[in-house]
């Protein structure tokens, strides 16, 4: 199993999103053990969370995100340290807002899809964990 | 990612987008919809059959669009969804009022 960590930084604007994407698709083939499935979790989950921060620190002038992503046999995590101010995302348990709503699913979709999603202020920085454990049966 | 669109029949609009559907792209299918619909074509089919991965804000924008599309007494049905797309229309409760369909055929084969 190959034990991988790697980094990302980014700012948004101009960065987005996609730009995590095309990272992932890098920690995708440096580790070609982790399944589909747990791909696809995670990557909605990291995407979510990314799109969170970027969107509320839009009326501040913008965002710097490191991003770490590991990956070895117990799982993926991974770490996102922004430069927003603080208290811009709320993370209680959420649930799905009503079908026909246009927003508000990104928490409730983190917590759906990882064992762990954590918040804490550390040195001016908004420091946002999530964890996934393996799929039983994965390599 | 820009949306392309066919028209069918009378009131019947295609959308196609090819990547991502989420918050870069998501107010371009919004905006689609929207000028297809006041331009006479409420019944929408929105094919996702190259869109690989959609995100909440992705989302939001399809639900908008069928509400656009309702207000005009159409509908917006979605087409071939990726299983990644799939997860998230499932795990946001949203299957039920945006059921997969197979094809453009069969989304306004009533």
């Amino acid at each position: 199993m190959t034990e991988e960590r790697k980094n990302l930084v980014f700012s948004a604007p101009p960065d987005d999103v996609d730009a995590v994407h095309e990272f992932l698709e890098t920690v995708w083939e440096a580790n070609l053990g982790v399944s589909e499935f747990d791909r696809m979790a995670f990557e909605t989950a990291l995407i979510e969370l990314a799109s969170n921060v970027i969107q509320h620190a839009a009326g501040e002038g913008g965002v710097t995100c490191v991003l770490t992503v590991e990956a070895d046999e117990n799982g993926l995590s991974a770490s996102l340290a922004d430069t927003a101010d603080a208290g811009g995302i709320v993370l209680m348990d959420r649930s799905m807002p009503d079908e026909l709503s246009e927003s508000g699913r990104g928490i409730a979709l983190i917590q759906a899809l990882v064992d762990d999603l954590r918040y804490e202020r550390v040195d001016e920085h908004n420091v946002w964990s999530i964890s996934r454990a393996r799929e039983s049966g994965g390599s | 990612m820009e949306f392309q669109t066919e028209s069918i029949g009378d009131d019947i609009v295609v959308i196609r987008g090819d990547g991502r559907l989420n918050m870069v792209s998501g107010p371009a299918l919004r905006e689609t919809v929207t000028r297809a619909v006041e331009g006479g074509r409420a019944r929408v089919v929105v094919d996702l059959s190259r869109i690989p991965f959609m995100d909440s804000s992705g989302l939001g924008a399809l639900i908008a669009g069928l509400k656009t599309a309702r207000e005009k007494g159409g509908d917006l049905r979605i087409v071939q969804p990726s299983t990644q797309v799939a997860m998230v229309l499932k795990l946001s409760n949203v299957d039920k009022i945006l059921p997969a369909f197979d094809s453009t055929e069969e989304a306004y084969g009533d």
